[in-house]
C-alpha cells in the first residue's frame, strides 16, 4: 500500500500519454485546451488553495502572457519556448506590482484589485493598437521546437503536458518549501503565523507572482495554439470560469487542477445545448460544488479511495 | 459649465454611493463582499421592467413594489447560497458571490434578451435653473432620492430594534450573539435591505443608459472605488466616497479624455491601497485575536 500514490500517479501518466491515439483533429485541440486550462487551475491552486487569497483577474496574467510572448515572437524573432518564458515574466512582474498594494489590508481586496487589473489590462491592449493590432488583433506562428514546426495539435499536446508536468512538479516542490509551509500556517491562523515571525506581506506576494507566472505562460501557449490574439479572448467571463474550473476540479490538489481543466475544457460540448444558460450553469455548479464539495472533485475520488483501502489501525 | 458637471457628477455619485451602500451594508454584517450586489440590481430592474412592459402595470405601482422586490430577492438569495457556508472558510462564501453574478448576469441576458432596451424616464426632461445653471430635473431627483434612503437608514440603525441589533452585530458577532442578537437574522436582515437598495440604484440608472445585462458592471466597479476610498466600514464615508468618485469621473471626462473613463477607477483603488488603506474616513482597526 505504501507505494499505492505512485502507482496511481504512473497510471495517470500512462493515460495521459495515450489519450490523443485514435482522436481526430478536434479531438487534439480539446485536449491542448484541457492542459492549458489546467496551467491555469494550477496557478489558482497556488494562490487560492495554498495563499488563501482570491483572484477574480487571472484573464489578465493570461492576455499578457499571451500578448508577451507573441510580441517577442513576432517582433524581435525570439523562439517559442523562450517567448513562453517572456510571457509568464512579464505576468509575473504585473502579478507582484499588483498585489504589493492590495495585501497592506486585509480581506478582499486584493480580489477588487485583479477585477480592476483585469478589465484594464483588456482596455490597454484593446487601445495600443501600434502594438497589438487593436481590434483587429494580432497573429501568432504555430509553435515550433529547435526548428521543427509543430504542424499538429498532437505534437503539440505532448509539449503541453510536459510543461503541465514541470510545473506541477515546481507546485509540489513549492508546497513543502518555507514560503509553501508559510502560507499554510498564515492560512490556519494570520495572527498566530505572524506571531510566530512569518512575514504575511512577502510570502503571499511569492505566491501571487508564482500563480501570475504560471497563468502568463499558459496564455502564451494559448496564444500559440489559437494562431490569433484579440482582447475579447481574455474578458471578465474567462476570469471567472478560470475561477470556477479550479473550485470544480479542487484546489488543494494538482491531480484536481486536470480535473478543473478537463471541466473547463470539456463542458461547452456537453452542454452545448443549453447555448445561453451555459454561464448559468458554471454558476450553479460553482456555488452547489462550494456548498457540498469544497474539495473539489477530486475529493470524491479520494473519499472512495479511503474507503477502498483497509482502515489503518489507531497510533 | 463646471456647475451643471457637479451636479450630474453628484447624481452620477448618488447611483454609486447607493450600491455602495448595500455592499458595505453587507460587509459590515456578515463580513462578505457581495460580487454579485451590481447584478442583482439588475436582475431587479428587469424584474420591474417585466412587470411594468409585460404585466402592464403602470409606473408608479413598479415603483412602490421595487423595493418589497429587492427584499425578496435578497432574502431568498441568502437563504439559498450564504445560509449553508456561514460556518466555511470566508473565501468560500466570496466564491459563492462570484457563482451569483453569473448566474443573474447570464440568467438576465438568457431570459430578456442581449440587446439593451429602453426604460422609461422617471422625472421629466425639463431642465431647472438653479443659480444660474441648467441642471437637469433627473439630477435632482436622483439626487433626492438616494439623499431620502440615507435618512431612511440612519433613521433605522438609530431608533430600530433591528438597527441596534445590527449595528451590535457589526461591532463585534460573538459579543451581540450572547447578548440575544440573532445573528443569523441580521445577516438576512442586510441581504434584504442590501438588494432593496441595489434595486432602487438599478431603476435610477436604467433610465440614464439603456436596461442591458451589463450595465451595473461599471456601476460596481466605482461604488467598489468609492466604498474603499471611504473605508469600506463606514455607510458615510461610502457615500461620500461615490460622490467624490461621481465627480471625478464626469471632471475627468470633460477636461482629459474619455477614453479611460471607466477604468480610472482602478487607478482610484490601486492608489487608495497604497497610501490610505484604510480609507479616508475610518481609523484603522486592529484586530482582537
Amino acid at each position: 500500500m505504501k507505494h499505492a500514490r505512485t502507482i496511481a500517479t504512473l497510471l495517470v501518466l500512462l493515460v495521459l500519454v495515450a489519450l490523443p491515439f485514435g482522436l481526430g483533429h478536434y479531438g487534439y485541440y480539446i485536449l491542448a485546451t484541457v492542459m492549458i486550462y489546467a496551467i491555469v487551475a494550477l496557478s489558482l491552486n497556488v494562490l487560492i488553495g495554498m495563499g488563501g487569497q482570491i483572484s477574480i483577474g487571472h484573464a489578465g496574467f493570461w492576455a499578457l502572457g499571451a500578448y508577451g510572448s507573441a510580441l517577442v515572437v513576432i517582433k524581435l524573432g525570439f523562439p517559442f519556448l523562450a517567448g513562453v518564458l517572456v510571457g509568464g515574466l512579464v505576468a509575473a512582474i504585473f502579478g507582484a506590482l499588483v498585489a504589493l498594494p492590495a495585501l497592506r489590508v486585509q480581506g478582499h481586496y486584493l480580489a477588487i484589485a485583479t477585477l480592476g487589473f483585469a478589465l484594464f489590462v483588456q482596455q490597454v491592449l484593446f487601445e495600443w493598437e501600434g502594438l497589438t493590432g487593436g481590434r483587429q488583433g494580432l497573429f501568432v506562428p504555430r509553435p515550433s521546437l529547435f526548428g521543427y514546426e509543430l504542424q499538429t495539435d498532437f505534437s503539440y499536446y505532448y509539449v503541453l503536458l510536459a510543461v503541465f508536468l514541470l510545473l506541477a512538479w515546481i507546485t509540489g516542490n513549492f508546497a513543502g518549501s518555507h514560503t509553501g509551509r508559510s502560507l499554510m500556517a498564515l492560512k490556519m491562523s494570520s495572527v498566530a503565523a505572524e506571531c510566530c515571525g512569518i512575514a504575511r506581506p512577502i510570502h503571499i506576494i511569492i505566491a501571487f507572482t508564482i500563480s501570475a507566472f504560471f497563468t502568463g505562460v499558459s496564455g502564451a501557449l494559448y496564444g500559440h495554439l489559437l494562431g490569433h490574439l484579440s482582447t475579447e479572448t481574455f474578458s471578465l467571463a474567462v476570469s471567472l470560469s478560470f475561477l470556477t474550473m479550479a473550485v470544480i476540479g479542487g484546489l488543494h490538489s494538482r491531480a484536481g487542477a486536470l480535473l478543473g481543466g478537463a471541466y473547463l475544457a470539456l463542458a461547452p460540448e456537453l452542454l452545448r445545448e443549453f447555448k445561453d444558460a451555459q454561464m448559468v450553469i458554471y454558476g450553479i455548479t460553482l456555488i452547489l460544488c462550494v456548498q457540498f464539495l469544497p474539495g473539489g472533485l477530486i475529493s470524491l475520488v479520494e473519499r472512495v479511495w479511503t474507503i477502498r483501502r483497509p482502515p489503518r489501525a489507531a497510533p | 459649465m463646471i456647475t451643471q458637471l457637479v451636479a450630474s457628477g453628484l447624481a452620477l455619485g448618488s447611483i454609486y454611493a447607493l450600491l455602495a451602500l448595500s455592499l458595505v451594508l453587507i460587509h459590515k454584517a456578515t463580513d462578505v463582499v457581495n460580487f454579485a450586489q451590481g447584478e442583482m440590481a439588475m436582475f431587479g430592474t428587469f424584474i420591474c421592467f417585466a412587470l411594468l412592459t409585460r404585466a402592464g402595470l403602470p409606473l408608479p405601482a413598479v415603483l412602490l413594489l421595487a423595493a418589497p422586490l429587492g427584499v425578496a430577492l435578497g432574502v431568498v438569495t441568502e437563504r439559498a447560497t450564504m445560509r449553508p457556508l456561514q460556518s466555511a472558510p470566508p473565501v468560500n462564501a466570496l466564491i459563492a458571490t462570484i457563482g451569483l453574478w453569473m448566474i443573474f448576469h447570464h440568467a438576465a441576458g438568457w431570459i430578456w434578451g442581449y440587446d439593451p432596451v429602453r426604460f422609461p424616464s422617471l422625472f421629466s426632461p425639463e431642465p431647472v435653473e438653479i443659480m444660474g445653471a441648467r441642471i437637469a430635473q433627473n439630477s435632482l431627483g436622483i439626487i433626492a432620492v438616494s439623499l431620502l434612503v440615507v435618512v431612511l437608514l440612519y433613521l433605522f440603525f438609530e431608533f430600530t430594534r433591528m438597527g441596534v441589533a445590527m449595528r451590535a452585530a457589526s461591532m463585534n458577532r460573538r459579543a451581540a450573539q450572547l447578548m440575544g442578537v440573532d445573528v443569523t437574522r441580521t445577516s438576512l436582515v442586510a441581504w434584504g435591505l442590501a438588494s432593496a437598495i441595489g434595486v432602487v440604484s438599478g431603476l435610477l440608472i436604467a433610465p440614464l443608459t439603456f436596461l442591458d445585462f451589463e450595465m451595473m458592471f461599471s456601476v460596481l466597479l466605482k461604488a467598489f472605488a468609492g466604498a474603499i476610498l471611504g473605508g469600506f466600514n463606514s455607510l458615510p464615508g461610502a457615500v461620500i466616497g461615490c460622490l467624490v468618485i461621481g465627480v471625478l469621473e464626469n471632471l475627468i471626462a470633460a477636461y482629459v479624455s474619455t477614453a479611460f473613463k471607466d477604468t480610472f477607477a482602478f487607478g482610484i483603488i490601486i492608489l487608495v491601497l497604497m497610501f490610505r488603506p484604510q480609507g479616508l474616513f475610518t481609523r484603522r482597526i486592529a484586530k482582537k485575536v
